[in-house]
């Protein structure tokens, strides 16, 4: 990599190929020197036209086309069409099935967070973090396992309810590895608020203010993390999220240590309320009955997602097939966020910037940044520019 | 003399492939996957499976690679980049489809903006079948392949290096 | 704020704009409105007492038949889903920007652009978001007319 001259200016087209960040996606950054004076991003990569193929698929054979959208929230999108979709119907799923459906919700939330902690890690060249973070997180895809048989796509949801129970082994199962867990997630939140070389690269770094978080729509942890108090787990609870409230994680600071901590804490209060359920499972039937036409009818249906609320709009038009199914999903709200973020910010810390709102390129796709009227381009691939952090920073310190 | 000489390519093609087959560098390329491939390949790599035991090294740049996992179903965006990132891996490479999505386009065939899988782009050496496969089943997939390296290749077929070699002692 | 209150108000924000109002679920409002030049007051009612966030930007389209898409704006107020409503033309019509008021509009129009055709004026970012570069011009593959098997075979 050669050194930039402090004068010259650059763009740094980032992508598609990211072995790191597992997701080809691709940004653009005008540079300066060393700050960002621009930002752009462009999906794209992952685009499948997944809302068209719904409308060619019935109701059914669209869950397990939902499911995919995104591997590692999987369920909480199958969750929101199916909730969505029993509105429509009026049916009901039974209290079992809503309790075990939140159960299922709250363990992808954890995989999705530690997953997180160690893609993180990886990202600012902890890779012993990244390392210990995934054993970790298979304590999680074990129980995944044990419960659906499947570690990633689960496909715990059918319509009218779900399709795997837990019994008193499995939950036992459950309760002994949440408390490895939580013991394990102490250390980690010990080591991200005391480690110096980590605080480095996100103490203060990346803050964005309540009132910018407001105005730029930022949701999921990622807003929490500028003290927005916005959970729809609570301000629209749905399946048992009525009978067992969260309670919200806030920071007020709304730098990248901050998104690391709400994260972080956000897993305390998943162990406990997966916990609860597990003391308080409500008996009887796992599903019910759906007719194969749905009536006809438009739908809103809204859920958060381990990255934020997920919205779904579904319309009806009677049949067997849906009319219409919109999907927006959290990271492309943040995405505006980062875009904003990163300028005025140091190339070397937009790795960390980026990875803070936790993104999910494939439930929205890719962004490609391109910045107009430049000539001269540099094509960094992102291990590139996560190098560059490293680097940038081990400089620094000695 | 001649017969000494030949007998050393034989030594050395066997050393080759050898160190092909237990030292390789690999390269991910995500064509427009859920991810859910993805994560168990990079899970893959974690303390529980330990790809790297087999020698194998996830490699950023397709110049270091030998050979290239490949998830997704291919969208119309990503099939350039597949193509150049394969031209770009030197000879003798191999490509992995891993998932169903990279078979065959999995749930998302005849969708508008997808190929249908990684064989309608490049060819591919070696199928693992799953949505996603576990990582056992990736690292089967990419122990197998290895494997086939090390099998004494058909009677019919030449051998690359039997040529190149042949070529380096004639100039 | 509690579901009726915020359903109340926003009635009460918009009314001068509105059409009419229907309420599809308790925690509904569909508000209808009819010219394009009424999204932005409109908007700006809800926002000048932040009644609620913009969740997502939804298209329709009501059958290749029908001359006029259809655009849904969701704003969410904790429980309560106001959306506006407001009918675009397939030709020629165009809808105004709200990433001036809300940046994070912004996507979401792109998107709506890009798949169904709706015109967004004065949107600050040109280019696909989601669609290849090399997809065919004024091909829309949300609209019910969309024809998979016409565009060109990438080979």
């Amino acid at each position: 990599m050669q050194a930039q001259p402090k004068t010259e200016r650059f763009t740094v087209p980032i992508g598609p190929q990211h072995p790191a960040l597992k997701e080809p996606e691709h940004f653009l950054f005008t540079v300066e020197g060393e700050i960002v004076t621009q930002a752009a991003v462009r999906l794209g990569y992952a685009h499948r036209g997944i809302e068209k193929a719904t409308e060619a698929r019935n109701w059914v054979q669209n869950l397990y086309l939902l499911e995919r959208i995104c591997g590692i929230c999987s369920h909480i999108h199958a969750l929101a069409y199916c909730l969505g979709v029993e509105a429509l119907a009026d049916v009901e799923a039974p209290p079992r099935a809503q309790a075990i459906r939140t159960l299922v919700a709250e363990l992808e939330r954890i995989h999705s967070h530690l997953l997180w902690l160690g893609v993180a890690a990886h990202e600012a060249g902890f890779d012993t973090l990244f390392m210990y973070s995934w054993r970790d997180r298979e304590t999680v895809m074990d129980v995944l396992e044990a419960l659906s048989g499947n570690r990633v796509n689960y496909s715990a949801n059918i319509l009218g309810g779900v399709k795997c129970d837990i019994d008193e082994e499995l939950a036992d199962t459950i309760r002994e590895g949440l408390d490895f867990l939580e013991k394990r997630t102490g250390h980690y939140l010990e080591v991200i608020t005391s480690d110096a070389a980590f605080l480095q690269r996100t103490r203060g770094i990346g803050v964005m203010t309540e009132l910018q978080a407001e105005v730029l729509g930022a949701v999921g942890p990622t807003g929490r993390a500028s003290g927005i108090a916005r959970d729809i787990r609570l301000e629209a609870p749905y399946a048992a999220y009525l009978d067992h409230p969260v309670k919200i994680v806030l920071d007020p600071r709304g730098d990248l240590e901050a998104r690391f901590v709400v994260r972080i804490k956000e897993l305390f209060e998943s162990y406990r309320l997966i916990r609860q359920i597990l003391d308080d499972l409500p008996p009887g039937e796992l599903n019910v009955r759906m007719p194969r036409r749905i009536k006809e009818g438009e739908t809103i249906c809204r859920v958060e997602a381990p990255r934020g609320e997920l919205f779904y709009f579904i319309k009806s038009n009677g049949s067997d097939t849906p009319e219409r199914i919109k999907v927006r999903t959290p990271t492309i709200c943040n995405m505006t966020s980062v875009v904003k973020l990163a300028v005025g910010h140091q190339l070397a810390d937009v790795p960390m910037i980026v990875v803070g709102i936790d993104p999910c390129f494939s439930c929205n796709d890719r962004m490609v940044v391109i910045d107009p009227g430049r000539e001269e381009k540099q094509h960094w691939t992102w291990e590139a520019l996560r190098r560059y952090g490293i680097e940038y920073y081990r400089e620094r310190n000695s | 003399m001649k017969s000494n000489a030949k007998a050393w390519q034989n030594v050395l093609s066997q050393v080759k492939t050898w160190a092909r087959a237990n030292s390789p560098w690999v390269l991910h390329f995500n064509s427009g996957s859920c991810n859910g491939c993805d994560i168990e390949i990079l899970a893959a790599l974690t303390p529980r499976y330990d790809l790297e035991r087999f020698g194998i090294k996830l490699m950023g740049s397709p110049r270091h690679a030998d050979v290239l996992i490949c998830t997704g179903a291919v969208t119309r965006q990503a099939r350039e980049r597949l193509e150049r990132i394969h031209g770009q891996i030197h000879e003798p490479k191999f490509v992995i489809a891993v998932g169903s999505c990279a078979l065959s386009g999995g749930v998302f065939q005849n969708c508008y903006n997808v190929m249908g899988g990684v064989d309608k782009v490049i060819p591919v050496d070696a199928y693992v079948p799953g949505c996603p496969p576990r990582p056992e089943a990736i690292i089967d997939g990419v122990v197998k392949l290895l494997s086939s390296l090390t099998a004494p290749p058909p009677e019919h077929l030449p051998h690359k290096e039997d040529d190149m070699e042949q070529g380096n002692r004639d100039s | 704020m509690d579901t009726n209150t915020a359903l109340q108000t926003a009635r009460l924000l918009v009314d001068e704009w509105a059409a009419a109002f229907e309420t599809p679920a308790p925690n509904r409002l569909d508000v209808y409105l009819t010219r394009a030049a009424d999204l932005i007051p409109a908007v700006a009612g809800l926002r000048v007492k932040r009644l609620g966030y913009l969740a997502a930007i939804t298209g329709l389209d009501p059958g290749a038949e029908e001359s006029n898409l259809e655009v849904l704006y969701h704003f969410c107020a904790g429980e309560a889903v106001i959306t506006l409503r407001l009918r675009v033309p397939k030709e020629g019509g165009a809808l105004p920007t709200l990433s001036e008021i809300i940046p994070s509009a912004e996507p979401f129009e792109r998107e709506l652009s890009e798949m169904l055709g709706v015109a967004v004026t004065d949107l600050p970012s040109r280019g696909h978001l989601y669609l290849p570069d090399d997809w065919p011009e004024n091909v829309y593959p949300l609209r019910k007319d969309f024809d998979q098997q016409a565009l060109p075979k990438q080979n």
